[in-house]
């Protein structure tokens, strides 16, 4: 049994250059009640003077232990804690887990789900941009962005309070297709959306990208090279930042990605301001795709006609005693996967989201583990940190973009 | 079916696999470790490859290093609690090759070993620094001991926690939850002093939950 007995505040080390002189390292504890960690993140750090010696994420403050409640719940009710993971980006969340368990029953969706998951989860990545920019910008002090980018997100969660009802843990798409037809104005709204959005996305650019203040704080920041991103496992915009051309969209196309255009943007140096830029040019890109999924969706079933799998339509359950037996199984029993084990790796806002899942043919996962995008891109952290300033910190923090409830699910 | 490719020129033990684009690693696989690849298995178009558990660092080093495959990233490393089953836990990385488009899922078993009544396994810190983080999350939530590992401690419960929750024999409830700052925690089979699962702030006389006693 370990004890961590860090004290919060201590000069704990003293290095004697020569006779006269000598440094003495400072240990200051951050967090995890800090506005700038986005969540309970606690890092310990050692200073000299302003600079960053060494910093050690403390994380854990957020576990709930959702991969522990899976194993007690069926396949479906599962789909309810995938929300609360990545909870500003809920739907790619539930988008993963959905395709881990498709996979595991080997069955495919209609066409018009596919084009509305990917509508969706693409919108998605703009939200969660959206707060990351306005979030991260507000961290290095530019205040009028942080209301710019919400306002922005609201219509993007008001289209999915109109799919689901609710604006964020959606639980929108599920096993099988989605819980429920397009509302009438989706595409309606989407268009409006897309209409409006790029001109919103050059005043952002006009607010920060031509920046003096903003380049003074971001470029040649926290920079990381392509080598040690690769090596300590980060993931998503953060490692195309740094040159590393790994897209799981294209490499490892899934839910139908390899029928749409889209370009990959990376960066060069990898330091905060091309994570700034990675990020808003793939809100141009996912703009373009949601544009395409809109143009193509096609008309038709939302979910799998299998009763097995998703419940039937609610005139069947009050009409016909055997769709009545299948809603009553599948809403007390649940569905049984065959016995196996897959993985699903997606393309999440923050970076590769996987989900891991053993069944051993009952209706519960035997083993559901969740490679948080945001755990281990957090890894990096310390890398970054090394002799940086003591007010750049905030700024690595929000350029890996993490959400605790993700780090510690 | 599987392609009716050079099976001739291979041995008669090496795996003909559907995915061929898995084939020269399956094949690089078994020729670094010969018998000790104990099984290859495809299942929904993952390959998954479960070897002898003390040559697992050597496997991903030659797998990190060879130059036609290149498996530079490790996406994940987790483990599966089987309590029925001999080797008792199953130990599982998954790995990536950004270059050349590949992944696959290594898969080792192991058991607790007597002397510290821990499963050990060597650590692959030191063929992917990403590893640290994983490795910590299994210790903490299986108890399985990383060997070699540079700062092997728990990343999600808190240092003091008993037990290690993933396992299948820790219960999803029926324990009571440690009271942090002014007791200890009641470890699963002690028991309770008064009630039964109660989630109540303890004070130093007992459990204060009942009306007539929360009375400050």
């Amino acid at each position: 049994m370990q004890t961590d007995n860090t004290p919060f505040f201590q000069i704990d080390e003293s290095v004697q250059v020569d006779d006269k002189t000598r440094i003495d390292t400072m240990t200051l504890n951050m967090g995890p009640q800090h506005p700038s960690t986005h969540g309970v993140l606690r890092l310990i750090l050692t200073l000299n003077g302003e600079t960053v010696v060494k910093a050690v994420p403390d994380i854990g403050y957020l576990h709930t232990g959702i991969e522990k409640t899976a194993e007690s719940k069926t396949y479906y009710q599962t789909l309810v804690l995938t929300d609360r993971m990545d909870y500003l980006a809920p739907l790619s969340n539930n988008f993963g887990y959905t395709l881990a368990v498709e996979k595991l029953l080997g069955i495919q969706v209609p066409p018009k789900a596919l084009f509305a998951r990917i509508a969706l989860v693409e919108l998605q990545r703009i939200a969660s941009h959206l707060v990351w920019l306005g979030s991260g910008a507000l961290d290095l002090g530019a205040q009028s962005v942080f209301l710019y980018a919400f306002r922005e997100r609201e219509l993007i969660l008001d289209i999915f309070e109109a799919c689901s009802g609710v604006r964020m843990m959606t639980s929108y798409i599920m096993p099988g297709g989605l819980q429920a037809d397009l509302p009438p104005n989706f595409e309606q709204k989407v268009r409006e959306f897309i209409k409006i959005f790029p001109q919103r996305l050059r005043e952002y650019h006009d607010l920060l990208t031509y920046n003096r203040l903003w380049i003074d704080r971001t470029k040649n920041i926290c920079a990381l090279s392509a080598e040690d991103a690769v090596a300590l496992g980060l993931t998503g915009p953060a490692l195309r930042a740094s040159g590393v051309v790994y897209d799981v969209r294209k490499m490892f196309p899934y839910g139908g990605y390899e029928k749409f255009q889209f370009d990959i943007p990376v960066g060069e140096n990898g330091d905060v301001y091309d994570r700034y830029l990675v990020r808003m040019l793939e809100m141009e890109q996912s703009l373009n795709i949601v544009q395409q999924a809109i143009d193509g969706m096609p008309e038709g079933a939302w979910v799998v006609d299998n009763p097995k799998i998703a419940p039937p339509p609610k005139w069947k359950i009050s009409t016909n005693i055997e769709s009545l037996i299948h809603h009553f199984k599948l809403y007390t029993e649940g569905y049984c996967p065959p016995a196996g084990e897959v993985y699903q790796r997606i393309e999440a806002p923050k970076g590769e989201l996987g989900f891991y899942i053993v069944s051993d043919g009952s209706p519960n996962p035997y083993r559901m583990h969740v490679r948080g995008a945001s755990f281990a891109n957090l890894q990096s952290l310390p890398k970054m940190l090394e002799g940086q300033m003591l007010a750049d910190i905030v700024a690595a923090i929000a350029s890996i973009d993490i959400v605790l409830g993700e780090v510690d699910r | 079916m599987s392609e009716p490719q050079n099976t001739d020129t291979l041995s008669s033990s090496a795996h003909t696999l559907q995915s061929t684009a898995m084939q020269p690693t399956a094949d690089y696989i078994q020729s670094v470790l010969g018998g000790d690849l104990l099984e290859v298995v495809e299942y929904r178009n993952e390959v998954t490859f479960v070897v002898q558990p003390n040559r697992i660092l050597e496997i991903c080093l030659a797998l990190r290093d060879n130059p036609a495959l290149q498996y530079s990233l490790l996406e994940d490393v987790t483990a599966v609690d089987w309590p029925d089953r001999t080797p008792r836990f199953d130990i599982i990385y998954h790995a990536a090759s950004l270059s050349k488009r590949l992944f696959l899922r290594l898969k080792t078993r192991i058991d607790i070993d007597g002397a510290d009544d821990a499963p050990h396994i060597s650590s692959v810190t030191s063929v992917w620094p990403s590893a640290n983080w994983f490795e910590r999350e299994v210790f903490d939530l299986f108890g399985v001991v990383f060997d070699g590992h540079p700062e092997l401690k728990r990343i999600l419960m808190p240092n003091d926690w008993d037990g290690h929750p993933l396992r299948k024999d820790y219960p999803l409830t029926g324990i009571v939850l440690p009271a942090p700052h002014w007791g200890g925690q009641i470890t699963y089979g002690e028991p309770l002093p008064q009630g039964e699962g109660q989630l109540t702030l303890r004070n130093e006389g007992g459990i204060a939950n009942t009306p007539e006693s929360e009375g400050e």
